[in-house]
């Protein structure tokens, strides 16, 4: 009977990975990617043990359930295959081990199980997922009851064989799940992590958030079909455990808009293989009607496929989905594809954006106006042109926000700032293109690369140090999503600039007595490119008392005016901005730091604030000003 | 926000100078040269409007450029000599220190000034034909004159460069010497000056090729003209496009700052000046126009008071640069607050007249809603500092004194509480702003209050304040604000059966029949009355003390009321004092007398109302006399220097009384009274 035991381990093995095998066989039909699996597979333990875990524990109790039941599974089951071995089968020490490692499972099961009996909570997804804790409990109690009737009364004991039965039918359930269930994401998650499409972001302390360049001349641009994504990312899809981490942290989905990254994952998933088991998770908000045709080789989006274009185009594109996901899927990478192909082949992005799109190629600018009268809102104060004086230490990039009347002040704050700390800057006047960025993130890849190529070669003619700017979408475009073209520039924000002159003594602002403050991250700052400390830093420096909003540094909530979002316009039940202010509004602050234009457009734009909305460049300028306003008081006393 | 904002903080550029927005100032004199000279008023004054980020301002309006266009009548400017350059220097830095940019109007005013007064030179013009509005019979001018003048012009502009001023425009408009020769209704000339539209511009294109010629073609020499002299025979709207045109085909100007109508009598001056009882921009039609025929940039200056109107104008393309000259004196950090996101904090202008009306009969440009301007040079501020000890502050009355008492006192961080018995703010001016075309008043209560709100001062409408109610605050300080009262005058017999303008005007009465209004204050009030009255079917006759009705109301003012009471048909009655009101039958007996023959005459009407000014409200005052350290005295030489009242707080409260509560006066004496003691609080 110990072997019938012993059998059962290598019969789940058998079963997961003929499950595996089968499933393996949809990634396949995705293009190809290169993969060096064995630098991955040597990594995978980093990967996991680190990577993972330390997004897995910022949900405590499922990080104690995920490590007891994981780890007791996994364990047991290797124990119990050792089984085959004479020595170990007859040694009670042996099967005392085995018990307890089951007896561990069984702890785990019970935790998965209270997690979802009685009530299961919202952002978990139900149908099959409610079946696991079954599942682990029958494998897990008839391997405790199995191993510890055999370590007590050795293996001739009547409970033995109807104890393995019950582990029999829940183990080979489990290894039956493999392929279509929940325990699909072990096999899926750990293949991920070894192939996964972005290598970089466990190798580096910041994010890895540049996209791919596309290829403008492939036969098929962006991904139409779910075997137009490369394998490696069909295999991500499939990684996912359904835990709705990425629901909760949408801004799209708490406005009410029809994305939810989570069923969206599930809607690819199941594009790829439509006889799996139905979707039981919080639906997309809103949803369109879709007639909901699938199958690797038919399209993904579109009203008649499984995702409605609304969904694809109620994306901000701020990651916070990616940096909750414990399985490390790169949902921004995908929606990004599939917008590629509805821009690029079919004409089809958000109706609204036709004329931004139509703008910025034609007059490298979305709003159509002048690149000649960028720099208008500066008028009175002092604005170099590089082109005038050849070289400059601080090239100053002014971004689309310096035609809007409101960033207009930032920016003259951020030049007075300049001029008061004796900067050596320039602007590249009106040889300054826009990055690029919204026609990337609304797919339109040519218009974005011919940005891209125009600016690097226009930067290239100038000698400067580093680049500067207050925009954190030019500054991830300028600083990692040109390097694909060929860019190596220094690009710094203009909060950790500020920073730095503060330091350095060249700017002594005095302490502002302007209340609280609460500091709002921009996403493309803090999730795409890690920095969080400096505004915060610049804020303490000049006496303002600061609290944070719950959801803040890189799991802030986006403002919702990222990736075109506010060009596709689609409609929910609430608008981002709003939620946003209403959390800021909960800390009491009076004042709501920002640190990019995009945010200060969308905040500001919140009608009935109960906060003022000011640049961190403002805030300082204003402490520089009350340094001088006193300066003379202090001379006369 | 303001629709199409950014079209006003839009450079301009103009040969190589480039203005940072496109508001501005036109060149006016506030009467507050010295010497012929812009000193430190003059200089202060436009330096705040740069510190207020305007694009330009243009200063010295009719600045001579010869000593028979004499600069004394308005306090002027005069370019006549080199002695003005080093004060364009100083006010040239002073304004640049700011970011704006300044230029200065030139002229010789030909016929339009005075001969009795500088060097007592006759005035000189293209033809013999007298002014209404100067008053002088000119000489006509012979060509040695305009050789003279040409030449005066040209080094006049030479100064201004050399003075470190970003420009110049010289004027052809309101009737000086270049439009006196392209006005057929004065230039009667047969030479070469006179006859065609070709020949009459001849001077004018003399002048500024002599310009040209003296400070070169990257100096900016723009002009200041009418797009439509308005009068039967004077010039029309296409002689203006065709001189604009040629003008500026020629390359004489770079800029052309146009204006409607002109200013050779009562009535047009107070079209070219257009006051509350014009909508806004009444003639932005006309730059419009000449916009379309030349290619050079046309600003324009006419009533636009508000941005929304200025964003609208520029942003249509009417014209490049817009002036809100009056509006800067109202607000001299409208463009600031605009582009801080503060437009609602934009003290508006509401056409009031008081600044223009003021520099007519010789006296300076003050506001009639912000007490600061013009007095920038005597610490009178715009922006209030916060004081560094926090009061307890009560005030009483919630009219324009004492509301400008809250606001000052709030920005100056004090504990402000607010009194006003009636329901709403505003106190006299919710009276005269229900009057007809007045209504435009309410707009200095409109600011005011919202400020005040905006502070946070506890104001408490409807409620009655009494001695115990302001004492049970602790105050340190109590302002009287409680205003006045109508007074019904001293005839006999008044107090029984004279009505007030004010009961008239809030509706408390409403006389009908025959009605007799006398006016012994010469103010708003009666003829605002009288023309409320004649509206609604009574037959009135308007009796005043004075030579004219109306005579207290000033240049641009006067004339409406004027042609509203003719109008109506209201009769006129100078020189006359009601001395009885007696009633006889269930009518009326006024007893008149004139004050030059003393000759009594009788009127037998329905009803009398009088305007007598007001007396003052101040039961609150000298209840609260004796309890104050000060005895309810503020120190005047205190306030004159500019220093805080001398009064030691920690021993009670101090007590000080503003606005009409101590003396009949006006709204600007309230709003000075409350600025000036409550900036040092």
């Amino acid at each position: 009977m110990t072997y019938a035991f012993a059998a059962l381990a290598f019969l789940m093995a058998g079963l997961a990975t003929a499950q595996a095998l089968r499933r393996a066989a949809l990634w396949r039909l995705g293009a190809a990617a290169p993969v060096d699996w064995v630098s991955g597979l040597a990594k995978l333990p980093k990967r996991y043990l680190v990577d993972v875990h330390h997004v897995v524990a910022r949900d405590a109790y499922a990080s104690r359930m995920h490590a007891i039941v994981a780890g007791g599974l996994l364990a047991a089951t290797v124990l119990t295959a050792f089984a085959i071995l004479p020595p170990l089968a007859g040694s009670h020490l042996y099967w005392g081990v085995v018990a307890l490692a089951f007896a561990i499972t069984l702890a785990g099961s019970l935790l998965v199980g209270a997690r979802r009996y009685p009530k299961t909570p919202k952002r978990l997804s139900k149908g099959r997922f409610q079946r696991l804790p079954i599942l682990l409990l029958a494998y897990a109690a008839g391997g405790t009851v199995a191993a510890l009737s055999i370590a007590l009364a050795g293996p001739g004991n009547a409970v033995l064989p109807i104890a393995l039965l019950v582990a029999a039918a829940g183990g080979l359930g489990l290894a039956y799940e493999v392929k279509g269930g929940p325990m699909r994401h072990a096999v899926a998650g750990a293949l991920h992590l070894i192939a996964h499409p972005r290598q970089q972001r466990f190798e580096q302390d910041k994010p890895d958030a540049a996209l791919v360049p596309l290829d403008l001349d492939a036969p098929k641009l962006g991904a139409e079909l779910p075997a137009d994504f490369t394998w490696n990312r069909l295999l991500g899809f499939d990684a996912c455990i359904q835990c709705g981490r990425c629901e909760t942290a949408c801004p799209a989905f708490a406005a009410g808009q029809p994305l939810n990254p989570k069923r969206l994952i599930q809607d690819l998933v199941a594009s790829l293989a439509p006889d799996g088991p139905a979707y039981a998770g919080s639906p997309y908000p809103n949803a369109r009607d879709v007639a909901g045709e699938a199958g690797p080789l038919f399209k993904v989006i579109g009203p008649d496929a499984k995702i409605h274009p609304d969904t694809l185009w109620s994306c901000t594109t701020c990651r916070a989905c990616v940096e909750e996901c414990p399985m490390m899927i790169e949902h921004v990478d995908a929606i990004v594809s599939l917008r590629r192909h509805q821009t690029l082949e079919l004409g089809a992005p958000p109706q609204k954006s036709f004329e931004t799109l139509a703008n910025l190629r034609e007059a490298d600018e979305p709003g159509g106006r002048p690149l000649s009268a960028r720099g208008d809102f500066a008028a009175g104060i002092e604005l170099p042109v590089i082109s005038k004086r050849g070289a400059a230490d601080v090239l100053l990039w002014l971004g689309d926000g310096a035609y809007d009347l409101r960033y207009g002040r930032t920016l003259r704050a951020l030049l007075k700032l300049f001029h008061e700390a004796g900067v050596d800057f320039a602007t590249l006047g009106e040889e300054e293109r826009d990055t690029g960025d919204l026609a990337r993130r609304l797919g339109d890849e040519a218009t974005y690369q011919a940005l891209a190529r125009a600016n690097i070669e226009t930067l290239r003619k100038y000698r400067f140090n580093r680049i500067v700017t207050s925009d954190p979408h030019a500054l991830h475009a300028l600083r990692n999503e040109y390097r694909a073209f060929g860019d190596d520039f220094e690009v710094v924000h203009h909060t950790a600039f500020l920073l730095e002159l503060i330091d350095g003594g060249k700017l002594a602002p005095g302490k502002l007595d302007a209340g609280t403050v609460t500091y709002h991250d921009p996403c493309y700052l803090g999730r795409y490119n890690g920095e969080t400390e400096a505004p915060r830093k610049l804020l303490d420096r000049i006496g303002l008392s600061r609290v944070e909003m719950a959801r803040h540094g890189r799991r802030s909530m986006c403002c919702g005016g990222g990736g075109g979002a506010p060009v596709a316009d689609v409609p929910g039940d609430a608008r981002i901005p709003d939620i946003r202010m209403a959390q800021a509004a909960e800390t009491g602050a009076s004042v709501v730091a920002v640190a990019c234009p995009t945010c200060t457009a969308m905040l500001e734009g919140v009608t009935g604030r109960s906060a003022e909305v000011r640049d961190v460049a403002e805030l300082v300028l204003m402490a520089v000003e009350a340094s001088r306003a006193d300066e003379p008081r202090r001379a006369a006393a | 926000m303001i629709a199409n904002a950014d079209a006003l903080l839009k450079p301009l550029t103009i040969k190589g100078l480039t203005i940072r927005n496109r508001v501005m100032s036109t060149s006016h004199a506030p009467g507050y040269g010295k010497d012929g000279k812009p000193q430190e008023r003059y200089q202060a004054y436009h330096a705040e409007k740069a510190k207020g980020g305007i694009g330009l301002t243009m200063f010295g309006g009719s600045s001579s450029v010869a000593i028979d266009s004499p600069a004394a009548p308005w306090n002027q400017i005069s370019v006549a000599d080199d002695s003005v350059v080093p004060f364009f220097r100083q006010f040239a830095d002073r304004v640049h220190a700011h970011g704006a940019k300044l230029m200065i109007q030139l002229t010789h005013m030909g016929r339009r000034t005075k001969w009795d007064t500088e060097n007592w030179f006759p005035t000189v013009s293209p033809s013999v034909r007298r002014e209404p509005a100067s008053r002088t019979i000119p000489k006509e001018i012979e060509e040695e004159d305009i050789a003279r003048i040409v030449k005066s012009f040209a080094d006049a502009a030479r100064r201004c460069k050399q003075g470190g001023l970003d420009g110049c425009e010289v004027s052809a408009a309101h009737g000086h010497l270049i439009d006196q020769f392209w006005s057929p209704a004065v230039n009667q000339r047969t030479d070469k000056y006179g006859g065609s539209l070709e020949n009459r511009m001849r001077f004018g294109m003399e002048v500024l090729e002599a310009m040209r010629a003296e400070v070169g073609d990257d100096y900016v020499i723009g002009i200041r003209m009418t797009g439509d002299e308005m009068v039967a025979d004077g010039l029309s709207q296409e002689d203006c496009l065709a001189i604009a045109a040629e003008y500026a085909r020629r390359g004489l100007v770079d800029f052309v700052n146009v204006l409607g109508g002109q200013a050779r009598d009562h009535m047009a001056h107070a079209i070219s000046l257009p006051n509350m009882s014009f909508p806004v921009a009444p003639f932005l039609f006309l730059p419009s126009a000449i916009k379309r025929e030349v290619d050079v940039p046309v600003f324009h200056a006419q009533r636009v008071t508000d941005l929304a109107t200025a964003a609208r104008a520029v942003s249509e393309g009417h014209v490049d640069m817009v002036a809100m000259t009056r509006a800067h004196i109202a607000d001299p950090h409208l463009v600031k607050k605009l582009s801080e996101g503060r437009a609602d904090d934009i003290r508006q202008c509401v056409g009031a007249g008081y600044c223009i009306d003021r520099i007519y009969v010789g006296g300076d440009a003050l506001c009639i809603q912000n007490a600061a301007t013009g007095r920038e040079a005597f610490g009178m501020p715009h922006e209030i500092r916060k004081a560094d000890v926090r009061r307890k502050v009560v005030i009483v009355g919630a009219g324009p004194g004492g509301l400008e008492a809250a606001r000052v006192a709030a920005e100056r961080g004090h504990q402000v509480v607010l009194f006003e018995k009636n329901p709403t703010a505003g106190g006299q001016i919710n009276v005269l702003s229900k009057a007809g075309w007045r209504e435009a008043m309410s707009g200095v209560t409109r600011w005011l209050i919202g400020q005040v709100q905006k502070l946070g001062v506890d104001v408490r409408f409807g409620v009655e304040a009494t001695e115990e109610k302001i004492l049970a605050e602790k105050p340190d300080v109590v302002i009287v604000a409680t205003g006045g009262r109508a007074s019904r005058g001293h005839a006999r017999g008044a107090e029984e059966h004279a009505t007030t303008c004010w009961e008239v005007l809030e509706g408390a009465k409403e006389p009908s029949g025959t009605v007799l209004l006398y006016d012994e204050i010469g103010g708003h009030a009666a003829s605002s009355t009288a023309e409320q009255l004649a509206k609604r079917g009574c037959l009135v006759e308007l009796a005043t003390h004075d030579r004219m009705v109306a005579e207290e109301v000033g240049t641009t003012n006067q004339p409406i009321h004027l042609r509203e009471l003719y109008k109506l048909g209201v009769v006129m009655t100078p020189n006359m004092e009601l001395i009885e009101i007696y009633p006889e039958g269930n009518r009326l007996i006024a007893a008149l007398r004139n004050t030059m023959t003393d000759a009594e005459e009788e009127r037998v009407v329905d009803h009398v109302v009088v305007d007598h000014g007001t007396t003052p409200v101040d039961a609150v005052y000298r209840a609260l006399k004796a309890g104050s350290i000060n005895h309810g005295q503020t120190d005047l030489d205190a306030i004159v220097r500019g220093e805080p009242q001398p009064f030691d707080l920690s021993a009670g409260y101090a007590l000080y009384r503003i606005g009409d509560a101590v003396a009949g006066r006006n709204i600007h004496a309230a709003i000075y009274d409350a600025l000036r003691l409550c900036k040092d609080l």
